[in-house]
Order: C-alpha cells, then structure tokens, then sequence
C-alpha cells in the first residue's frame, strides 16, 4: 500500500517537472502564428525561421563559448580546490567548504551587482567578455567543488604514496593515477558546470557587454515583444545541445563510476 | 646491497615527540622487525625511512649517504601497504610495470622482470586481473611484488598481514621469509603481532613510547627481554620476588623463591639477602600430580587446541601462570605439583 503512494508520488513530481518542457516541445512544432498547446497543426516553420535567425545563432554561438570557457576555468580551480580541501585542509576544512559553496549561498543578483561594482571599481569594465566568465566561473565553481570533492573522498592516499615510492613525482601521480581515479567527479562536476554556465542569466544580464547576448538574454528580449512558437523551437534546441553535451561526455569520457 | 644506517632519529608533532632519538644498524640483506603497540612510533619510523614523513633530527644513510633531504619518490624504497594500495584502475601486469616505467626500463625488459616476479608470487596467470578480481591474499602477492619488481635498495613492509585471517597470515608469513631470503634485500617490517615479528625477523626492534626498549634476535628478546614492559609485550610472564642466598664461583647466584630455587647470571653485584624481581615463562613450568615441586592448586584452565593454559595459587598464595601440552589435564580444584628448573629463570635488568 505505501509503496503504491509511494510510486504515485514520485510519479507527480516527475510529472511536475517534466511536463512543462514536454508542452514547451510540442509547442515549437506549431504551423499557426503564437505560441500555443496544443500546437496548432504540426510543421518544422520556426525551426525554419529560428536557423535564419542571425541574431539567435550569434547568441547560441556566444552562450557555448562562454559555458565552454567558463567550464574549462572552473574545471581547473575546483578541482584544485577539492584536492587542498580533501588531503590538505586540516582544520580549515569547514571554512574551505563554507567559502567555496558561498557562491550558491548568496542570491545570484548580490553577486552579480557586487561583481558590476566591482569590475567598475579595478578599471575592468563590461567592455569585453572577462567579467562576464568571472561571474560564471564563480556560481560553477562549486558544483565542480562538490563533485571531485565528493569523489576524492573515496580516494586513498596511500595510491599517491604507492605511486611515490614506485619513483613517480607529484605530476607524474597526479596524471596517471589521481585524476584516472576521481575522472567521474570531473567530469560530473564540469557537466554541471557547462550546463548551468549555459542556462545563467542575471548574471550575464549584468555583467554583458553592450551588444552581446547570451542565448537566456537572447530569448528574453525575443519574448517581451514577440510571442511566436520561434522562442519554444529556441528552448527546444537548447535542451537538446545540453542532452548531446551528456551523451557526448558520456561515450568519450565515461561518467560512470569506477567500481573496485 | 644496502647497509641502512638510523641515527639519534626523532619526530616531533608540536609538543609531542613520536620518535625519540632511535639509532639501529641494518645490515645488508639483514629482516629487521619494528615490534610494538600502537602510538610506539614504529610506523612513523618506517615512514621516515620511507620518506613520507619529515624528519625533526637525526639522520638516515643508505650505504653511508644521508638521504634525510631526498624525496620519497628518489630513494629507491619498495614499499609494501597495510591495505596493499595497489592501484585499482590498472591490471596486476599494469601495477607491475608503473614502476618500471618510471625508471625508463626499455618493454622487453620490463617484460621479462614483471613475469620474473610474478612467478615468484605465482601470480603469473592473474597478470591481466585487476586487483578488484583478486582475493586478499593474492592482493597481498601483488603488493610485494610491485615493491620487489623495482628491485629497490630496501624493502619497506608497514603491518602487510594486519587485513588477513589467521591461517593466510601464516602461510604469508613463511612466504614473505622465503622471498626476502632469496632476494637477499634489506627489510625492515612493521608490526604489532609479536609472533610476526618472531618467526619472520633476523633482528627485532620492540619500541614503546616512541624509544627502542630493546633491539635483539627473537630468541634473546624472548628469553632475555630487558624489562617487564618488552616481557610482557612479547609473551606471557610470572614477576616473582627472589631472595639471594649465595653468590657462586662462576659469576652466577643462586635464588630461593615461592617456586624453588633459581640460578641467574649477576652482573649488578648482588649481595646476600637481597630481594630481586626474576621472570619465568609460563611454559617453562613443568606441572604434575606427584610432584616434583612446591604444591599449588588449578584455579582455572584454558584449552586452545594445541596448548593448555593454566592460572595456579601456590601454597603462599600467590598465582602463577603455566602453560603445557594438553597430554595431561587438570580441572579447576586440582591439587597439583610445579616445579621450574633453576635455569628457566631470567633477573630484569629494571628490579630493584
């Protein structure tokens, strides 16, 4: 009886959370002119007009670099992090951990009009993309942070010390056994990096330059005078990207976790 | 190969001192056990040596040359692991080779030197397992041969057999002696298990307190163990109050006490009438129905298969520990005769 509720409910939930994306799907596939659901008749026409669109290519163009870049920076710091706080931290460790998840703490805006201030105040400006990766690279970080952390907790020291008495310096055990061992958190870690890279926007709507749009910007300009099924085939492609980026890593690199 | 040479060694942790100014001499190819409890710094030591661990002062030399300031991965150590940290993502053959890599070994050496030492372990047809496919014990096979394929100046093993059961760590024991031997390498073992450290060792080291209580072959530190501390730590022990009654001509006195008499070797000058602590193993009493000996009663008896472990009170009231065969036994309330030979006895260098 309470595993039948039990069932149901996760059910609900599902049906919560994936319902909206699947309306938004059917929707992109609207012949008619507004963004309706039903769809009104079924046909590929916004697909058509969203991949003549320059001004939405140029903004999925703009939010992959950044995601990409973004990704790259916070891949490298966070796992550096995660490995200080595992094997090295001590007694700091709680304030290592409180410092590097603060990012997810505090609202996106604080951060995001702290940072304006704050690239204003040193001379850097928005003029180009640097504050804008900074402002990524810090509300991702910590997702990579947690991941490889979490991984580096089932990694035992005594690998590195094996690899150290076998004559391999710090490198050396870093590459070929360190980072083959915790490659899931990595990778896990820089996925949710990328995705979220991708999906930010007040802090791109801060920190943009004049001109240059990521695609969540993009949209929402798009949408406060449009209201054509375009955004939804929009949505639609961005979800599929984020699933190929999954697939992609997941073929080449392997996320699935190293069983001993 | 390689003399290993440890001097006025110490570790300190903030104020506390783990390591207190050892010094031994390994000799080439010589099986040098570090006995201890835990916290005695038997593991730091090795550590140090290793090079896992800073030192605070004192130095280490291989062969004469201090390598204090050379790193882990510089000198030249084979190290075996409590928990065999071999390395999960590679093949037994994989574990193998890391090392040989790293010293550029050309492939068809290293080939040729990883089945050597796979067949010396008899693992050669688990080459291509990974270490999750192997038992603990095969594991443990892995692991010194990993630390042996290198062919380092010495061999480090920190409490190899502590994750084994009772019977593997047996036929390991024998297995880790006779590899050792043949490969003639400088070994220095970590251990708690006293019977390890016995059965395995050419020399033990037993620490307590981060301090050397006595270095020794096995038989000397069992028959002759310098405290009551290094006696009890390496077996059973009955602390008897002696008194002397004569010195003899050979340097020697002779001792009456609750069991009979003792002759020990005097080397403090004692005089008559003076009252000594001696020691006696439990199974170096003879016990029997008629006698010969002082009459005591079975207060309780253990069997353990092969031995038999007695707790008696002796006439004064006094207890003693015995152990024998069990070929005869004796229930709790048994009136009983014990008797120890004078030269069973050893005085404790720390008695009064």
């Amino acid at each position: 009886m309470s595993r039948i509720v039990f069932t149901v409910y996760c059910l609900i939930i599902y049906a919560f959370l994936l319902a909206p994306i699947l309306v938004v799907v059917g929707a992109s596939f609207n012949a008619g002119a507004f963004l309706t659901f039903p769809p009104q008749g079924l046909s590929f026409r916004w697909y058509g007009v969203f991949f003549n669109n320059e001004v939405f290519l140029r903004a999925i163009k703009t939010s992959l670099w950044v995601a990409a870049v973004s990704t790259v920076i916070s891949g490298i710091i966070g796992t550096m992090a995660a490995i200080y706080f595992v094997q090295f931290a001590g007694r700091l460790k709680d304030g290592v951990r409180i410092a590097m998840m603060a990012p997810l703490l505090l609202p996106e805006v604080l951060t995001a009009i702290a940072l304006l201030f704050f690239v204003y105040a040193i001379g850097i400006g928005t003029q180009t993309m640097f504050a804008m990766i900074v402002g990524h690279v810090l509300i991702t970080l910590p997702f990579v942070f947690i991941n490889v952390s979490t991984s580096l907790e089932s990694y035992d020291p005594a690998w590195s010390m094996a690899a150290r008495s076998l004559g391999a310096g710090a490198f050396t055990r870093f590459r070929r056994i360190m980072l083959p061992l915790i490659k899931p958190g990595v990778i896990g870690g820089c996925l949710f990096a990328f995705i979220i890279s991708f999906d930010i926007f007040t802090i791109s709507f801060m920190l943009k330059s004049v001109g240059t749009a990521t695609l969540p910007i993009q949209l929402y300009d798009y949408l406060r005078t449009n209201f054509t099924p375009e955004a939804a085939a929009v949505s639609t492609l961005s979800v599929v990207l984020t699933l190929v980026v999954v697939v992609v890593t997941e073929k080449f690199l392997g996320l699935r976790i190293h069983r001993f | 190969m390689t003399e290993v040479s440890i001097e006025q060694l110490t570790k300190d942790y903030g104020t506390h001192r783990a390591v207190a100014g050892i010094s031994v001499r390994i000799r080439d190819g010589e099986f040098i056990s570090l006995l201890g409890p835990s916290g005695c710094g038997k593991t730091t030591t090795l550590k140090m040596i290793a090079g896992f661990e800073d030192v605070s002062s004192g130095a280490i030399r291989f062969d004469g040359r201090d390598v204090v300031n050379v790193p882990a991965e510089r000198r030249d150590i084979g190290m075996v692991f409590q928990n065999y940290a071999l390395f999960p993502h590679m093949t037994v053959a994989g574990n193998l080779a890391f090392g040989l890599e790293m010293r550029k070994v050309p492939k068809v050496q290293m080939q040729e030197r990883i089945a050597r030492v796979l067949d010396m372990v008899q693992l050669t047809s688990h080459a291509d397992r990974y270490p999750r496919q192997l038992s603990g014990g095969q594991q443990q096979r892995v692991a010194l041969a990993r630390a042996l394929v290198i062919e380092p100046k010495i061999l480090l093993l920190d409490e190899p057999l502590a994750n084994l059961d009772a019977k593997l760590r047996e036929e390991m024991r024998v297995f880790i002696r006779d590899i050792q031997r043949r490969v003639g390498i400088t070994t220095v073992y970590v251990t708690h298990d006293q019977a390890e450290a016995m059965t395995m060792s050419d020399r033990v080291v037993v620490m307590f307190g981060g301090r050397i209580a006595q270095c020794g072959s096995p038989s000397d530190i069992y028959e002759k163990p310098s405290s009551i501390e290094v006696a009890q730590f390496v077996g059973q022990v009955n602390l008897m109050t002696m008194v002397v009654e004569e010195r003899l001509a050979d340097d020697r006195v002779r001792l009456s006490g609750p069991l009979g008499e003792a002759v020990v070797p005097n080397p403090h000058a004692l005089r008559k009438g003076e009252r000594v602590t001696v020691a006696l193993r439990p199974e170096a009493i003879d016990i029997s129905v008629t006698g010969p000996g002082q009459s005591a009663t079975v207060l309780s008896s253990h069997y353990s298969g092969s031995l038999m472990d007695y707790r008696l009170q002796l006439a004064d009231g006094s207890r003693i520990d015995v152990q024998t065969f069990p070929r005869q036994r004796f229930a709790e309330g048994d009136s009983v005769h014990v008797h120890a030979p004078a030269d069973r006895y050893w005085l404790l260098e720390d008695a009064e």
